[in-house]
């Protein structure tokens, strides 16, 4: 929680490969410059959701792995130190005067002059427990940043994908039980990941789901009741710690209700990529326009020119026109690695 | 684009592909499960997980699979966008071709 605002030229609400490489140019435009994410690191869809695949059709490279070019958009942006507050979900965007006031749901504020909304499908939040959401913070976890939460706790984590196995797995070293329920027989997790699972001490109980938490008298979780297919009678599993770890719904949230004028769940830009809204503009997979085509490529094109017009918005003695990047070389570029084809 | 959930989905429901899915856009209708056109963002998590091989990506439909593409638009033009089947709290209406349809 954060009391004195933070303050910068322009605040990206969104830290995807778009909002990254907004950021750069906002930074070659010499605007101060914020990168704001409900997720605590940056990267958007392709950090979240497939880091390790080949991206083919990023301009000038021919195959780069997604975790790749996200780390290139994050160094390509270094030199002008954007401002990233991650794990942080804009809540309410406002106008006071002559600037946005941006406030995030754990109370973090950025003033800026100018806005552009790079925020892709949206925030992320973790998927229910169905029978349990009362239980968070009395024993119940979506992510488990300290792993010291498991030692000599009987432990229960919920899914089958590669994070209830990674939560599974770092919990059997340190925890008294570890119990691994899935509804499935099968695991979408990576085989390796499985096959070390498979040999540990993690109790599997599969074709099953958490049917109820109970409570001691602290209120503080003490069970869980599990439910097998085919099987009458529930098994009942002591447990102080339960991670659900049931995927993510991402949504777009708190932006829906911030007054732009929104098509299908995205929001509408004019060839500027303003919105209706003075001062906010938006790009990449969050936009709607005519001819609108979602790719990665496209949102890099409508987050240079937001931002350059966003530029003119904050100081009108600024001209739209960046200039050519040849002429300004950032600060510390000369140790960039030069890219050429026979290094692809 | 989307993908587009097809024959083998009809009369089983399977539902593993509702659970992968990141954005929710995979709603359930009497017969089958529709995938929302508008809402799906092409990260294509849910091809793989289906037992039943029932999703195509839409570059990659074939004529058997054409008229389950129609019906996946079609099924949703009276409830727009609801941004996520969570949103939604009973089945689609399945759109004629798939109520008449015969496996």
């Amino acid at each position: 929680m954060s009391a004195e605002p933070i303050v910068v030229d322009l605040l990206l609400i969104g830290a995807g490969p778009v909002g990254l490489y907004g950021a750069y140019y906002a930074g070659f435009r010499g605007l101060c410059v914020g990168v704001l994410d409900s997720l605590p690191q940056v990267g958007g869809q392709i950090s979240a959701l497939y880091p390790q695949k080949d991206i083919y059709d990023i301009a000038g490279l021919p195959r780069i792995k997604g975790q790749d070019l996200v780390d290139n958009l994050v160094a390509q942006a270094a030199p002008f130190a954007p401002r990233y507050i991650l794990g942080s979900e804009a809540e309410i965007l406002r106008r006071d005067g002559d600037e946005l006031v941006v406030t995030t749901a754990d109370g973090t504020s950025v003033r800026s002059g100018a806005v552009v909304i790079t925020a892709g499908v949206g925030s992320a939040s973790p998927r229910p427990l169905p029978c349990g959401e009362e239980f968070l913070g009395r024993g119940l976890h979506y992510f488990v940043p300290d792993l010291s939460t498991f030692d000599g706790k009987d432990v229960v984590v919920v899914g089958g994908g590669d994070s209830a196995v990674d939560w599974a797995l770092a919990a059997v070293a340190r925890a008294r039980s570890v119990t691994l329920v899935h509804r499935r027989q099968q695991f979408r997790a990576h085989e390796h990941s499985v096959a070390r699972l498979h040999e540990s001490v993690c109790d599997l109980v599969l074709d099953a789901e958490v049917g109820k938490l109970f409570a001691d008298d602290a209120e503080q979780i003490s069970a869980v009741e599990v439910c097998r297919k085919g099987v009458d009678t529930p098994k009942r599993v002591d447990a102080q710690v339960v991670v659900a770890a049931l995927g993510f719904k991402l949504n777009l949230g708190p932006i829906a209700s911030w007054g732009l004028t929104l098509s299908k769940r995205a929001i509408v830009v004019d060839p500027a990529m303003c919105t209706n809204i003075p001062g906010v503009f938006a790009a990449g997979d969050i936009t709607t326009h005519a001819g609108k085509v979602k790719l990665i490529a496209v949102g890099f094109g409508e987050v240079a020119t937001a931002v350059n017009n966003a530029a003119v918005t904050i100081n009108p003695d600024l001209g739209l026109s960046p200039g050519h990047s040849s002429d300004a070389p950032p600060p510390g570029s000369d140790q960039f690695a030069v890219s050429t084809a026979a290094t692809i | 684009m989307a993908f587009v959930i097809g024959e083998p989905c009809v009369d089983v429901k399977d539902k593993t592909c509702i659970e992968e899915c990141p954005v929710d856009c995979i709603y359930e209708g009497e017969r089958m499960l529709y995938i929302h056109p508008d809402e799906c963002i092409d990260c294509a998590a849910c091809e793989p997980v289906c037992p039943m091989d029932a999703i195509k990506p839409a570059q990659k439909v074939t004529d058997d699979w054409q008229p389950f593409q129609q019906a996946a638009r079609q099924v949703f033009e009276e409830i727009g966008t609801p941004g996520g089947s969570f949103n939604v709290d009973d089945a689609l209406t399945d759109p004629e071709f798939v109520q008449e349809f015969e496996k």
